[in-house]
């Protein structure tokens, strides 16, 4: 355990990037009722990286994750203390509508969940919903969106047809190209490879890499390989603790916690 | 060696690879149980549908007549009568003599030998110059040389013997001559008919060229020779003013004359106790080349007349209201009907009794019609060009026709029922006594003669009626109120609230038509513009205080916890139904008051504003009691489908939405309504098959009126509602019954198309948002 628990500073890893605090957790805690999901977590994430949450099972990443868009408000019984800043400004700002916050926040998640509605619509969804209604608009702004999710070339014959006709791997790149559709700053992924074949896994995580140009990206990922694959930032958890965060290099090379060494290297998890 | 034998531990034991021999069994017996009771259901489906169309299926075949033997007469018969089981007809000649024959071969004699003559008695210089024979009646009346007239009645004393056989044995009473017409000039025609007002014997006379008929009212006992000699009670003069007189038809009400010139004019007199006066003439041919009538004959019920023209048109012409230039309503005659054109000329029209067929002679055929819905009913080549005379027994089971061969030709008539048709099921029908064709259900009546009207069409008005206002009521509030409990509600009120509405489904509808009919009808009678207020008032009341809701400043909002938002809500709906209520009077004042007919004064009533300015009627049992009830029956079970099919949109969905920045309402409306249709479609399908179906609340809480209006505020009465109310009066096999049938077929085929269209819209809109 992280015996500080003050904030972990991170070098800019190239000089791409932009404010290193631009998702600012401090001192964060969260409940589910009566039951402590986090504690006291405190990380930067920089903008336009990619940071990795990691750690074993029920350890309170996918809560953290969902608290970035306060996709958990909807749960009954939760309380928070401590508070999360995007871009300087705290998310529970009573003058922030939560809608818009979700507007800047996208998310994809571990599951594909594409709408029952064709390709067309699952991509414009958020477009339409803001009540754009110029259909040149939502043209290009469909194409521009399957590009960027690299999905373009595989559906633009068949765009009209239903969503729920595409492979796993597709559905989910699917998901990405509905998230970004609207141009979030930030995009939120929960194991959006676990229920994928190691082929799709690798075109998504190809994608991240080309994302992260535009998009700053939080991804929630069990695989290991994977971070040290996509991300800039590693962030380890346990038990509802941030035990550790740093560069993605020096957590897989050279951890400095005891656990995060024993997570690494597979001795539990 | 023994080590190797020695089975390890964890080897695999092949015993408990092998299925068991009674798992197998109960696999098969079950797949073939389950395919048993499938295949009953189908079957028992099937079984019904074929049921209802044996039930329905006879009221569309036409009458069956097969011949019975012909009994051969005299050429010379031109009239004749015979007993009731056909036994032993007659045949009278010009001369008045009556000859029975046997028409069937008994121990006694042989078919066709003649059993008994009988001739008038009379005095010298008396001759028989005219006969009209009433066979059902056994009836034969003469008119002689002299003005008098001879009434002969026929009756039938039966006898048994030991073996039970029966014989027959005419009985002949003549009456003595009465003197009726001018003296000493002989009667040209005569006609005896006996009604409810009394004896009208009438007989035609010329002098100089002139017709001229006299009628007399006679006691009843005019026929029974012996007891004495009856006087005619009075006499009239009816036909002075008729020149060109063709024909005579006497209703058997013995009211009224119908004299028809040759020129094809209809001329109508009332005959009652101390006059005749004429009534009305009309030219039914008036605008054909040959305007002259070729037959004519008088439909039972004495209200309808058939007409016959030269060129084979046949027109029913009947005596119903109508206004007068004056504005008076008056009964006069007026044609109802325009025929299936004929083969030719008319040659005769002989009524049936106990319905409204009838025979038409013409161009070499018989036809036996229907006058009310014009059906054909039997078609079949005449014996001879001339058919002196046809007669329909009096059950409508033989038909009896004397040719001019003096061949007594019989049939047997098989035509249970006679005023079925399509038309009369579908059709607009202009029946007797009605100002103009129209679609009526009326099976029975206090009166003898009536007609009884099976028009379906006021019936399907009302099913449709009926389930429209319900689904009016019921959709909108059960749908809405799915959505919300499915996706805005606390979970913990859901836990209350489903059950709660699955009890509700259970209610039994008779309570339900029970509270509606003696509860709610009077309260919502006595205070209906409030109420009215009050519905009008919830929607946009529910609306703004949304409204007011989303413009609350956030902090407000955030310590109402998700989900309670109606907490809310409801004291400020309460308090703008309150506001509706209490100023429903004052609305009325202002805009429903109207003068009262009775006091004359000024009253403000929204039931009599609408009255006065609809058109329409008012019940207190009406459409908007009726569809507030139904839609209780039905809010339920659409609530419940629809809820489950909602509930069962996967929260990935709505995640995904909300993830991307939709409100919750239209997550709801693009993603959780539209993968959820095909359920929701269901629930509607379902709730549509109740209210269509419902029968209890629509007996007990309308009026059960079958009437078609749209008219929110009066009753109806529905296809199902008609069969529980009249199937229990309706004897076995009469045409009420198979018409309650064809009720319940159209019952069935309604549900039938417009569940399958719902089916296929269901599995359409399934394939389209199906989820993975
Ligand atoms: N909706 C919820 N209600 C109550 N407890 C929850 C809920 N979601 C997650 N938890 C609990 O919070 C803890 C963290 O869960 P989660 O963030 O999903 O872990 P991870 O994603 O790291 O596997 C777990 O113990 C889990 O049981
Ligand atoms: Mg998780």
């Amino acid at each position: 355990m992280n015996p500080s628990a003050s904030r972990i500073k991170v070098q800019p890893a190239t000089e791409s990037e932009g404010r290193k605090d631009y998702i600012r957790i401090q001192d964060y805690g969260f409940w589910y009722g009566a039951k402590k999901a986090l504690d006291a977590i405190s990380l930067d994430v920089p903008e336009r990286r990619v940071v990795a949450f990691i750690g074993p099972s029920g350890c309170g990443k996918s809560t953290l994750l969902r608290n970035l868009n306060r996709m958990n408000d909807l749960v009954d019984g939760i309380r928070h203390e401590g508070d999360i800043q995007i871009a300087g400004r705290s998310i529970y700002d009573p003058g922030i509508e939560v809608i818009s916050l979700r507007r800047r926040v996208g998310m994809v998640f571990q599951k594909s969940n594409p709408f029952p509605k064709s390709i067309y619509d699952n991509v414009v969804y958020a477009l339409r919903i803001m009540g754009v209604t110029d259909r040149a608009l939502l043209d290009e702004a469909c194409e521009t969106s399957l590009r960027k999710a690299a999905l373009w070339d595989e559906v633009k014959d068949r765009l009209n047809d239903s969503a729920l006709g595409l492979s796993g791997g597709q559905m989910q790149r699917l998901c990405i190209a509905r998230a970004i559709a609207n141009r979030p700053e930030i995009l939120l992924m929960d194991e959006p490879c676990s229920a994928l074949d190691p082929i799709a896994t690798g075109k998504i995580e190809e994608l991240i890499h080309e994302l992260k140009a535009q998009f700053t990206i939080v991804i929630v990922t069990h695989s290991m390989q994977q971070a040290a694959r996509v991300s800039d930032h590693t962030a380890f958890f346990y038990l509802g603790k941030l035990i550790e965060y740093d560069t993605t290099e020096k957590i897989f090379m050279n951890p400095s916690q005891a656990q995060t060494e024993a997570y690494i290297s597979g001795r539990f998890g | 060696m023994s080590e190797n034998s020695k089975h390890p531990p964890d080897a695999p034991i092949p015993a408990r690879f092998q299925v068991s021999r009674f798992t197998l069994l109960a696999d098969t017996w079950m797949g073939r149980l389950i395919r048993f009771g499938g295949i009953s259901v189908v079957a028992a489906v099937i079984g019904m549908l074929v049921f209802l169309i044996c039930q329905v299926l006879p009221l569309f075949s036409g009458a069956k007549l097969e011949p019975l033997s012909p009994v051969s007469f005299e050429k010379t018969a031109v009239g004749f009568g015979e007993d009731e089981y056909g036994e032993l007809p007659f045949t009278c000649d010009q001369t008045g003599t009556l000859v029975f024959r046997r028409a069937y071969s008994s121990s006694a004699s042989a078919p066709g030998a003649v059993v008994k003559t009988w001739s008038p008695t009379l005095t010298p210089g008396q001759k028989v110059t005219a006969l009209r024979t009433y066979p059902r009646d056994g009836i034969v009346v003469l008119g002689l040389s002299d003005g008098n007239v001879i009434e002969v009645k026929v009756t039938y004393k039966i006898t048994f013997d030991e073996k039970g056989g029966r014989t027959p044995q005419p009985q002949i009473l003549a009456s003595p001559a009465q003197p009726l017409g001018r003296n000493l000039l002989p009667c040209l025609d005569v006609w005896s008919v006996k009604g409810p007002n009394g004896h009208l014997v009438i007989c035609r006379q010329q002098e100089a060229g002139r017709d001229f008929l006299t009628a007399a009212r006679l006691p009843e006992k005019f026929a029974s020779a012996g007891s004495g000699l009856p006087a005619p009670v009075k006499a009239f003069n009816i036909a002075s003013d008729i020149p060109e007189l063709e024909r005579v038809l006497v209703p058997s009400t013995a009211d009224s004359v119908i004299v028809i010139r040759k020129d094809g004019e209809v001329r109508v007199y009332t005959i009652d106790e101390e006059d005749v006066t004429f009534l009305q003439s009309f030219r039914p041919f008036a605008s054909l080349p040959d305007s002259r009538i070729a037959a004519a004959g008088l439909i039972f019920g004495n209200v309808s007349l058939v007409v016959n023209s030269f060129s084979g048109v046949e027109e029913v012409w009947s005596i119903y209201p109508q206004v007068q230039p004056d504005g008076q309503s008056l009964r006069r005659w007026g044609k109802i009907h325009d025929c299936d054109a004929l083969a030719g000329a008319g040659k005769g029209i002989f009524p049936a009794v106990g319905n409204k067929c009838y025979l038409t002679v013409a161009g070499g055929r018989m036809q036996i019609r229907n006058m009310t819905n014009g059906s054909l009913r039997w078609d079949a080549p005449a014996p001879t060009s001339e058919i002196r005379q046809v007669v329909f027994s009096r059950n409508y089971d033989r038909l009896t026709v004397l040719s001019a061969d003096g061949v007594l030709r019989r049939w047997s008539v098989e035509d249970y029922h006679p005023e079925a048709s399509w038309n009369t099921f579908f059709g607009k029908i202009w029946y007797e006594g009605a100002s103009a064709p129209a679609y009526t259900w009326q099976s029975s009546s206090g009166a003898d003669e009536f007609e009884a009207k099976y028009s379906l069409v006021p019936l399907l008005y009302g099913t449709i009626k009926g389930t429209f206002y319900a689904l009016l009521f019921a959709i909108p509030i059960a749908l809405l109120a799915a959505i919300y409990v499915s996706q805005f509600l606390r979970p913990e009120l859901k836990k209350i609230i489903k059950p709660t509405m699955e009890i509700m489904a259970s209610l039994p509808s008779v309570v339900l038509g029970f509270l509606a009919g003696l509860w709610l009808a009077p309260i919502v009678d006595a205070n209906l513009l409030p109420l009215i207020c009050i519905l009008a008032a919830l929607a946009p009341a529910a609306l703004t205080a949304g409204f007011a809701w989303s413009s609350l400043p956030q902090p407000i909002r955030r310590k109402v916890g998700p989900g309670w938002e109606f907490a809310y809500l409801i004291p400020f709906v309460v308090f703008c139904g309150w506001l509706a209520w209490q100023s429903a009077p004052l609305i009325e004042s202002t805009f429903f008051s109207v003068k009262d007919v009775a006091s004359g004064q000024n009253i403000s009533d929204f039931r009599e504003w609408w009255r006065q300015n609809s058109g329409w009627s008012y019940d207190s049992r009406n459409s908007i009691v009726v569809g507030f009830v139904m839609g209780f029956a039905v809010i339920p079970i659409v609530f419940t489908i629809a809820e489950d099919a909602l509930s069962n949109v996967p929260d990935a969905l709505v995640s995904g939405s909300l993830a991307l920045g939709a409100s919750r309402w239209q997550t709801v409306w693009s993603v959780v309504v539209p993968t959820a249709i095909s359920g929701i479609v269901s629930g509607i399908m379902i709730g549509f098959g109740r209210a269509v179906g419902e029968t209890m609340i629509v007996v007990m809480a309308t009026g059960n009126t079958p009437v078609m209006e749209a008219n929110p505020f009066n009753g109806m009465r529905t296809l199902s509602a008609n069969i529980a109310v009249e199937l229990p009066e309706a004897a076995v096999g009469h045409t009420h019954y198979r018409a309650l049938f064809l009720g319940a077929c159209c019952l069935f085929a309604l549900t039938f198309v417009i569940n399958t269209f719902a089916e296929i819209l269901r599995q359409r809109l399934r394939e389209r948002y199906k989820v993975v």
